[in-house]
């Protein structure tokens, strides 16, 4: 019998020291940092976090590679946090993604470290927000645009009916093949799109309340004002129907349209001379709004979060603290063109200087930007409208029954996960 | 006519199923610019480039790594524990044996994603996982049974007298089966082992889903996380994929008789 | 096997011996228990639960069959179960038929046995992950080999993998692949087990390859061929790692397989309830197979048998 025990506690032995050897070999604990780590942008992180770590020379600071493509790095995350790992402590964080990570308990609160908030947007913080509690900070924000070309459109419109009179002008007169492009595949870009059209009548996805409210009278104007922009005006090329943000941008910037919704990116792209046959015939506006409504931009972004596992939660707040700090955030809107989340920035020389666009345009837009529904669910919800805002643009059913059979999905999904407000 | 059929299929068969070993072999060899233009069976130039980067800029050496020790340690426990339970179940009488290899058989066909929940909620809160032993203890799953049922068979087939000649002896049970059985059985076990580290080294869900990142990720799962990037490398992927194939494709070549052997004994399903 | 027990020691010896066999046999049958059977119990147990982790408000109800409820009406779940039966039927077909051409034709080999039959093995004894690869890098479009030669053929052909329909090709023939040389190993230890005498005798009687095969060959090699079929069956029912590697599943949920799904359901929306619901159906589909497979070894295998 002695030799059984021998035996086993031979082999167990064996597999214990093999695997102590090796995780006695892992690296000492870092402070890790994940996000948007390819190209310029990676470059430009890489340096800002050794700034950071020869101010604290008692960290060592990395960064945790992730896919660029926004679902991808969703899925990543998700198997990291759900999985209770230690790194990445600081993640950057798709601004509608917070809800979620914070409903579900991976990123932690940030009440304890007190940070400014009133140094940052108001809507970006609020995006940031669930039940009350703050989870992440704004470390840049995008706002929906709408671009319009100078040398045809010399004033901005000033609401859509007038948007559309003068992309019918531009087409009929100017010869322009599209009026207005915007991103209409049925992926997460078409609900901003449709946000922004909301907002210019007046309505919401989900009210304040939490509340379904994308069966209203002023989401059906919104719904039938663009399927009409594509099949009654001709405005909208049937096209837009399979684009994303690349395809108009690049129609816009090969001189095609009038007027583009796009992101800040398009910015400099569209200004470079080299690739650009529309450099220095462009400016930027929020999308106009219309009778009940008012201009609004989709808020899009990133924020920070820490990991609610991490095991340096305050080393992690100390570096997004660092990250968030003008002078970092002018480096980036130089470096990338992404708009800082502090108003105060938008006053300041260096930003005029770092940004291609003028601040007093960007902060314009930014004034009028909405977030998307803070849910923890809203991936679900997102996808519930993808379907019937498409189907209603492709005219397979009308905005009306599209709009309330959407309506109905989102409550039942709410009531599914115990998210339905009270009083609904 | 029909004489002469039967070597020519097999020449097609055969050549069929060598043919994409080859052309991947060829294609890591093959500089990245030259991957899809114009294939030829014959290639012209070959070099080195996809197998530096894949070691050099990819560090490829940690899934390698990482393979060996779990494969290596699931072999060692299988071995040790399997091998005497299979000696007892083979030349031991005891009630329930019967009950216990129709248990074991069962066991072998579960199919792994109908265990990865359970197993991943408690390595999760065992804090196992992306660790070695968080995929060793999953892997016995499928390791232990099949190694039993292997070596169940090979013990059946030794002489009876064995044990007799043992206890003629004066021996116990014990000192039978150290010194008389397990020295003839090394053929027996041999099999078991490299089978057991074949699949160990093949193996891509449990892979999957109970590792984190690269520092854990077996040679499988690495290989297939190498896309997402900008372009897909082929050329460092099929590299992977040779470095992949070259320590099963070296137990096959060396022990093929007696992994056949192992196979066609009726206790392995694939 | 143990002799019988001298005829003075009487039941201490049985006892004994049951003592020893349990000793050597209980570690090994502990891991099994612990890292197979509770598992596979927990997993019945959790499929009758709400369990999402993205959600710990909601805690973890006991719901009955509610999730077995949902699998039924889930399109995309039966939808898996379309393709994999699909998937099942055309492999098992394939490989069957591929499996007993090359055994028959392994049988015939007269020289460079062990050479052959080692090439024949290799596609079984790499990863998955690389035959995957190998295939899906041969049908890339448009510069593969596969596409090369059929465009030399004059055909048009697909982009594989954007195609719901055609993506289901080089799948089906990545795992015909992998998998035939097992069969064939498997149907030729059949053959070799088949006596010469009674094909020289069928001969000698004026019968023909063809008649000899359907009539001697055949019937004897059934056993095998069952086994065989029902292991190859049960594998391809449960397939995976090759789908997962050469599309993901895709075009969208093209060639997402009944495993595909349930990984999806579990390791991405993390969804453990429903996915154990998922979970105990591959298993229970999985069960029945096997329980098939273990009557048709027969219950010889359980015995106690001399060499």
């Amino acid at each position: 019998m002695r030799h059984i025990g021998f035996l086993t506690a031979a082999a167990l032995a064996l597999g214990a020291a093999a695997t102590a050897a090796s995780c006695a070999r892992t690296p000492p604990r870092v402070l890790t940092v994940s996000g948007s780590a390819v190209g310029r942008e990676g470059d430009l992180l890489r340096r800002q976090i050794e700034r950071f770590a020869r101010l604290h020379p008692s960290l060592t600071v990395a960064v945790r590679a992730t896919p660029d493509a926004a679902d991808a790095r969703h899925q990543l995350y998700v198997q990291w946090l759900n999985a209770r790992a230690v790194d990445p402590d600081v993640l950057q964080l798709d601004v509608i993604w917070t809800a979620e990570f914070a409903a579900a308990g991976w990123i932690t609160s940030l009440g304890r470290f007190r940070p400014p908030v009133d140094d940052f947007f108001p809507a970006a913080v609020a995006a940031d927000r669930w039940r009350g509690a703050l989870y992440a900070l704004p470390w840049f924000v995008d706002v929906g645009m709408l671009y319009r070309r100078t040398d045809l459109v010399p004033d901005s419109p000033r609401d859509l009916d007038e948007l559309a009179l003068l992309a019918r002008r531009a087409q009929d007169v100017g010869g322009i093949p599209y009026g207005l492009v915007w991103q209409g595949a049925r992926y997460e870009g078409l609900v901003t799109v449709f946000v922004e059209y909301l907002g210019a009548f007046g309505g919401r996805i989900l009210d304040d309340a939490g509340r379904v409210a994308v069966d209203s009278e002023a989401a059906d104007k919104a719904l039938s004002y663009m399927r009409d922009a594509i099949h009654a005006e001709g405005i909208v090329p049937m096209a837009a129907l399979a684009w994303q943000e690349e395809q108009t941008r690049l129609a816009f910037q090969a001189g095609q349209a009038a007027f583009m919704r796009n992101w800040p990116y398009a910015y400099a792209l569209l200004q470079d001379r080299s690739q650009s046959s529309v450099a220095g015939r462009i400016a930027v506006t929020p999308m106009p709004g219309a009778p009940g409504g008012a201009p609004t931009a989709a808020l899009g972004g990133s924020a920070l979060a820490i990991n609610t596992h991490s095991d340096q939660p305050s080393d992690a707040y100390a570096l997004i603290d660092f990250l968030l700090q003008p002078e970092q955030m002018i480096e980036r809107a130089q470096v990338v063109g992404q708009y800082p989340a502090r108003p105060a920035l938008y006053a300041t020389r260096a930003l005029a200087e770092a940004l291609t666009v003028s601040p007093s345009d960007a902060l314009e837009v930014i004034a009028r930007a909405v977030p998307r529904p803070t849910t923890p669910v809203y991936h679900e919800l997102s996808q519930i409208l993808q379907v019937s805002l498409h189907r209603a643009l492709t005219r397979q059913q009308e905005p009306c029954p599209a709009l309330r059979e959407a309506a109905a999905a989102m409550r039942a999904l709410l009531a599914r996960v115990q998210l339905t407000p009270p009083g609904s | 006519m029909k004489v002469q059929a039967w070597p020519l299929v097999t020449i097609l068969l055969v050549g069929a199923i060598l043919f994409p070993l080859y052309w991947v072999a060829i294609a890591s060899l093959t500089p990245e610019g030259r991957l899809f233009a114009q294939p030829t069976l014959v290639p012209d130039a070959l070099v080195l480039d996809h197998y530096r980067a894949l070691f050099g800029e990819r560090d490829f050496w940690t899934p390698v790594r990482n393979s060996l020790v779990v494969a290596g340690a699931t072999t060692a426990f299988c071995v040790a524990l399997g091998a005497v339970c299979a000696y007892a179940l083979a030349r031991l009488r005891f009630r329930g044996k019967a009950a216990i290899l129709a248990l074991v058989l069962a066991v072998s066909m579960f199919p792994q994603i109908s265990i990865v929940s359970p197993l991943y909620l408690v390595l999760r809160e065992l804090r196992l996982l992306n660790t070695y032993p968080g995929l060793v203890l999953p892997y016995l799953t499928f390791a232990m049974p099949l190694t039993i049922w292997l070596l169940v068979g090979f013990f059946r087939q030794l002489p009876p007298e064995l044990e007799e000649a043992g206890l003629m002896d004066g021996a116990g049970r014990l000192r039978t089966l150290w010194d008389i059985i397990l020295p003839l059985s090394w053929p027996g076990i041999a099999t078991a082992a490299i089978l057991t580290f074949l699949y160990s080294w093949n193996e891509f869900l449990f892979a999957l889903s109970f590792t984190l990142g690269p520092e854990r990720h077996t040679v499988p799962v690495a290989i297939t996380l190498f896309r997402g990037q900008y372009q897909v490398p082929w050329g460092q992927i099929l590299a992977a994929a040779m470095v992949a194939t070259v320590p099963v494709a070296a137990l096959a070549l060396a022990a093929q008789r007696r992994i056949i052997a192992g196979l066609t004994s009726g206790a392995v399903k694939g | 096997m143990m002799p019988p027990p001298p005829a003075t020691a009487g039941g201490s010896w049985r006892r004994d011996e049951a003592r020893f066999a349990w000793a050597l046999a209980l570690p090994a049958l502990g891991v099994i228990g612990l890292v197979a059977l509770f598992p596979i119990a927990w997993t019945v147990w959790e499929s009758l639960h709400l369990h999402d982790l993205r959600m710990p408000w909601l805690g973890r109800p006991f719901v009955g069959v509610a999730n077995y409820a949902e699998a039924m009406t889930d399109a995309r779940f039966l939808d898996a179960l379309a393709h994999t039966a699909g998937f099942v039927a055309a492999t098992v077909t394939l490989e069957m038929s591929a499996g007993l051409v090359l055994a028959l034709a392994l049988d015939r080999l007269a020289r460079a046995r062990g050479l052959i039959r080692t090439a024949v093995l290799l596609p079984w004894a790499i990863p998955t992950v690389v035959a995957a690869l190998a295939w899906r890098f041969i049908f890339e479009s448009p510069g593969g080999v596969a596409n090369a030669a059929l465009v030399r053929l004059g055909m048009a052909p697909p982009t594989w993998f954007a195609d719901a329909a055609a993506a289901w090709i080089p799948l089906v023939l990545a795992d015909v692949w992998k998998t035939t040389p097992f069969v064939a190993l498997l149907l030729l230890a059949g053959l070799q087990n088949i006596d010469r005498s009674l094909h020289d005798a069928a001969a000698i009687d004026g019968a023909g390859p063809w008649q000899q095969f359907r009539q001697i060959t055949l019937p004897l090699l059934a056993p095998a061929l069952l086994v065989a079929f029902l292991f190859r069956a049960l594998d391809a029912f449960r397939v995976f790692d090759v789908v997962y590697v050469m599309t993901g599943g895709g075009p969208g949920s093209a060639t997402e397989t009944i495993a595909i799904y349930t990984f999806t359901v579990i390791m991405q929306h993390l969804r453990f309830g429903f996915g154990s619901a998922l979970s105990v159906i591959v298993f229970a589909v999985a069960f029945l197979f096997a329980l098939a497979g273990i009557r048709l070894l027969g219950g010889r295998a359980f015995e106690d048998r001399p060499s």
